[in-house]
């Protein structure tokens, strides 16, 4: 692959995945794939550069807030549903809690986050949880 | 369009239209930003196209259709002048660009800070960030006091008058006294003459306007640190147990080494549990208990209060016992030095031994969270150490200042062994407190296990710390190049000691919150006391007689006196006296001022509480929409299913999701068009 001659050219997911920066993150697919235009997680210069600038410590909470909410938003219809939030929990739980646990933990964050009452969190939920969570500018951050 | 129905009666051929129509919302809303961005300044446009939520190539796109628009509007009022400002302008941008990556590339410890903030996550690089931030504040005090104090008396007269039996042992180190005494390290040094040389350099105003605007200075960028910190963290929070809260916000993404993401997840698991079983035992106290809780508390309390009120008082006692000593016998021995040195070892080993015992109580006291607990703790560690410095403030101000006749040398050199103390004794202290706790963790007590890394511990002694530094800055201009080094060689210390000995904290959260209050403790009671007590020596307190800048004077702010009784004469600046007359020295200049602030304080307050009640309104809305919404889509199926006979759509392509912040409108439509594809999917 080789930048100079042909600036076009994407970097596979594999590749990226095994940054040090992100290699150890439970969600580095995620990151990459909604990054990445085609959804695949292949990213060109231009949209690498894109991933580290909203997850440096210069951007904005508004645009950390869409960007987070696409990474957990794991089959890409615009809501956190229920399965989404059990696959984000699998994952930084490593699967060690029972099934009945990961349920529970699940209704209770919808039930918590959920103001317009649809059983799933839309954009406008997750940003008033973020607004409410000061933490999130600077936890949401990979150093370079 | 934005008409269209989506009741009852409406025609089913515009379903066809649905695609169409999702295009042309988009178009109109790319129209719409691109004409807001139009009409902002550049700098605003940049900004704003930079926080687009969209990817380069479309941000390219949108920019290069608002300087098209821009460039065809402006096309008719070409001149040559506004061609020019907009180079100048983008020149100076430019500039600004390269400056800034510039400054990126030399930031101090910029590696270590990624690699401490890869293994221990941000609450515990928070702590190394206040310390460089402390740092700054030291380099910037000794650039000033060096350049505006200490130069111009060194190019005036190199040679230091050292009295002929007085030659440097090493002991001077320690204490701070005998050859160091006439050096320009004291305030003693300094002379009181206007230098004559290329320029006439008043000395007396040179010392004390450099150090009360590094005072200003220093409260304002503290304010403004503040400020900017209670912004951005002191919000409605929701409680750190919150489960939504635990699962979206509270991973660490800047954790990259393998062990610690491991034991993050382990903690997380483990909290997920507790709060799940927490909700099963939560019992309710019955009195006996609550009142047997509130004993414990009081009894705690009055405890810890009066062991810092006690360690004050023989403090006080000791002082006076050392000032006994050295009156009685005269001469200069090292013996007698050597006993300086009594006070500054038991305040720092005050500072040592006392919080340990405050943190034995939090066995006994139950606090229903652990942030009430640190808190406490941090209250009464700073109770300690205030009561031990205003002890300290109130011997040197009373006893000192009229015992001695170099006084402020005499102050000087003790702050230069309390902040030589200090650091011996954080240096013991890393060691016992974290290289002991991991030997004893791992080999005698296993189930002690490794030590986690204290935060609040050790920022309330870097706090400590800096305002020794700030107290002493009158009495030794030269203090914050002690302090530099002090804290260069800690951050070393105290990097290594946190990837030998210890593990990553255990309960995430709340770290800015914490943030904000050390700032806030920074600030007041630490920055305050110092200030105050500088400012009390300068208002109050008579200058020595024989050495020192201020010598002859009533006190030191009479030197701003005799400089406007010296300007008066001058023609050109009689506004400069007229400010210091009405201005500075009237009360009622003071009162007025005092009186805007507080109407201002109060119409800020009712303004915030008027956001309040509107934020609960805003949210009954939320709520409100959403069932209206829901009810409204419930509708539309209905309809759908009982008409029959509908031509069929091809499938729509997914929304790719880029623009999450759709309108309703766009949404209600592919809403409709899922509906659609459900039942045709159920036919």
């Amino acid at each position: 692959m080789d930048y100079t001659n042909e600036p076009d050219c994407k970097l596979p997911l594999a590749l990226i995945v095994n940054m040090p920066e992100l290699k150890e993150n439970p969600f580095r697919s995620r990151i990459v794939e909604s990054f990445s235009e085609d959804g695949m997680g292949n990213l060109s210069f231009n949209e690498f550069v894109d991933m580290f600038s909203v997850l440096s410590e210069m951007a904005p909470r508004e645009l950390k807030a869409i960007y987070a909410f696409k990474i957990y938003d794991f089959n890409v219809d615009n809501y956190l549903c229920k399965e989404d939030l059990e696959k984000t929990l699998n994952r930084l739980t490593k699967e060690e809690l029972t099934p009945e646990e990961v349920e529970l933990v699940c209704e209770k964050a919808i039930e918590e986050a959920d103001l317009d009452g649809d059983n799933k969190l839309s954009y406008a939920d997750f940003e008033n949880m973020i607004t409410r969570a000061p933490d999130f500018l600077s936890t949401f951050h990979i150093r370079i | 369009m934005r008409r269209m129905s989506m009741f009852p009666g409406s025609d089913p051929s515009n379903l066809a239209f649905t695609e169409d129509a999702i295009r042309h919302e988009m178009e109109n809303e790319e129209q719409n930003l691109v004409k807001k961005l139009v009409a902002l300044s550049t700098r605003e446009r940049i900004r704003d196209i930079r926080d687009l939520p969209m990817s380069c190539e479309e941000k390219k796109h949108i920019r290069s259709q608002v300087l098209a628009f821009k460039s065809a509007k402006q096309s008719r009022q070409f001149t040559c002048f506004t061609d020019c400002s907009e180079n100048v302008s983008l020149f100076f941008r430019r500039c600004g660009y390269s400056i800034r990556s510039v400054r990126q590339t030399l930031e101090l410890w910029q590696g270590i800070m990624k690699e401490i903030g890869g293994k221990f996550g941000t609450s515990v690089l928070s702590y190394f960030l206040f310390l460089k931030w402390l740092l700054m504040f030291n380099i910037f005090s000794f650039l000033v006091n060096f350049g505006f104090i200490t130069i111009p008396l060194l190019v005036y007269d190199p040679l230091p008058s050292i009295p002929p039996n007085v030659s440097f042992r090493g002991l001077e180190i320690l204490t701070g006294a005998g050859y160091f005494n006439y050096t320009v390290m004291y305030y003693g040094s300094y002379s009181n003459e206007t230098l004559v040389g290329l320029v006439e350099y008043n000395m007396q105003l040179a010392y004390f306007f450099t150090i009360a605007v590094y005072m200003v200075l220093c409260g304002i960028a503290l304010i403004l640190s503040m400020a900017s910190s209670f912004k951005t963290n002191y919000v409605l929070a929701a409680p750190a147990s919150s489960g939504a809260w635990q699962l979206l916000c509270s991973w660490d993404f800047n954790i990259t080494n393998e062990r610690a993401v491991r034991q993050r997840k382990n903690n997380l698991r483990v909290q997920l549990k507790e709060s799940l079983s927490e909700k099963a035992q939560r019992e309710l106290l019955t009195l006996s208990e609550k009142l047997k809780h509130f004993g414990v508390y009081l009894g705690c309390w009055l405890l810890s209060t009066g062991l810092a009120v006690g360690c004050g008082a023989s403090i006080y006692y000791l002082c006076q016992y050392e000032q006994q000593r050295a009156g009685d016998a005269a001469g200069r021995s090292l013996l007698r030095e050597a006993e300086t040195l009594l006070v500054p070892f038991v305040v720092s080993l005050m500072n040592l031994v006392v919080p340990l015992f405050y943190s034995l109580f939090y066995k006994f006291e139950h606090y229903s969270s652990q942030r009430r607990q640190i808190y406490a703790l941090v209250v009464r560690n700073v109770l300690l150490r205030m009561s031990i410095l205003a002890v300290l403030c109130y011997y040197w101000m009373n006893v000192v200042a009229r015992t001695y006749s170099c006084w402020e040398s005499v102050v000087g050199q003790a702050l230069y062994r309390l902040v030589i103390f200090d650091f011996l004794f954080l240096m013991l202290g890393s060691f016992f407190g974290e290289f002991l706790s991991k030997v004893i963790g791992t080999t005698l007590l296993p189930s002690l296990g490794v030590p986690e890394f204290d935060i609040a511990r050790n920022v309330l002694e870097l706090i400590y710390a800096q305002t020794l530094a700030w107290i002493g800055i009158y009495f030794s201009p030269l203090l914050p190049a002690i302090q530099i080094v002090k804290f260069f060689i800690l951050f070393y210390l105290k990097k290594v000691s946190l990837t030998q000995n210890c593990q990553p904290p255990r309960r995430t959260g709340r770290a800015a919150q914490m943030q904000t209050t050390f700032i806030a403790l920074l600030f007041f009671p630490f920055f305050v006391g110092a200030l105050s007590m500088v400012a009390y020596t300068a208002w109050r307190l008579t200058p020595s007689e024989q050495c020192g800048p201020f010598r002859g004077l009533n006190n030191t702010f009479s030197v701003v006196g005799v400089w406007m009784d010296d300007l008066e004469e001058i023609p050109g600046s009689q506004w400069v006296v007229w400010i210091y007359q009405n201005v500075i020295r009237s009360e009622i200049f003071y009162f007025l001022i005092t009186l805007i602030i507080l109407v201002i304080i109060y119409m800020f307050w009712q303004v915030t509480k008027g956001r309040k009640e509107l934020i609960c309104l805003l949210k009954q809305q939320i709520v409100n929409e959403g069932k209206d919404k829901s009810f409204l889509l419930d509708k539309l199926q209905n309809l759908q299913k009982s008409q029959p006979n509908k031509p069929k759509l091809k499938n729509q392509k997914r929304h790719t999701g880029r623009r999450s912040g759709t309108s309703a409108l766009i949404q209600a439509m592919l809403a409709r068009q899922q509906a659609q594809n459900e039942y045709d999917d159920g036919y």
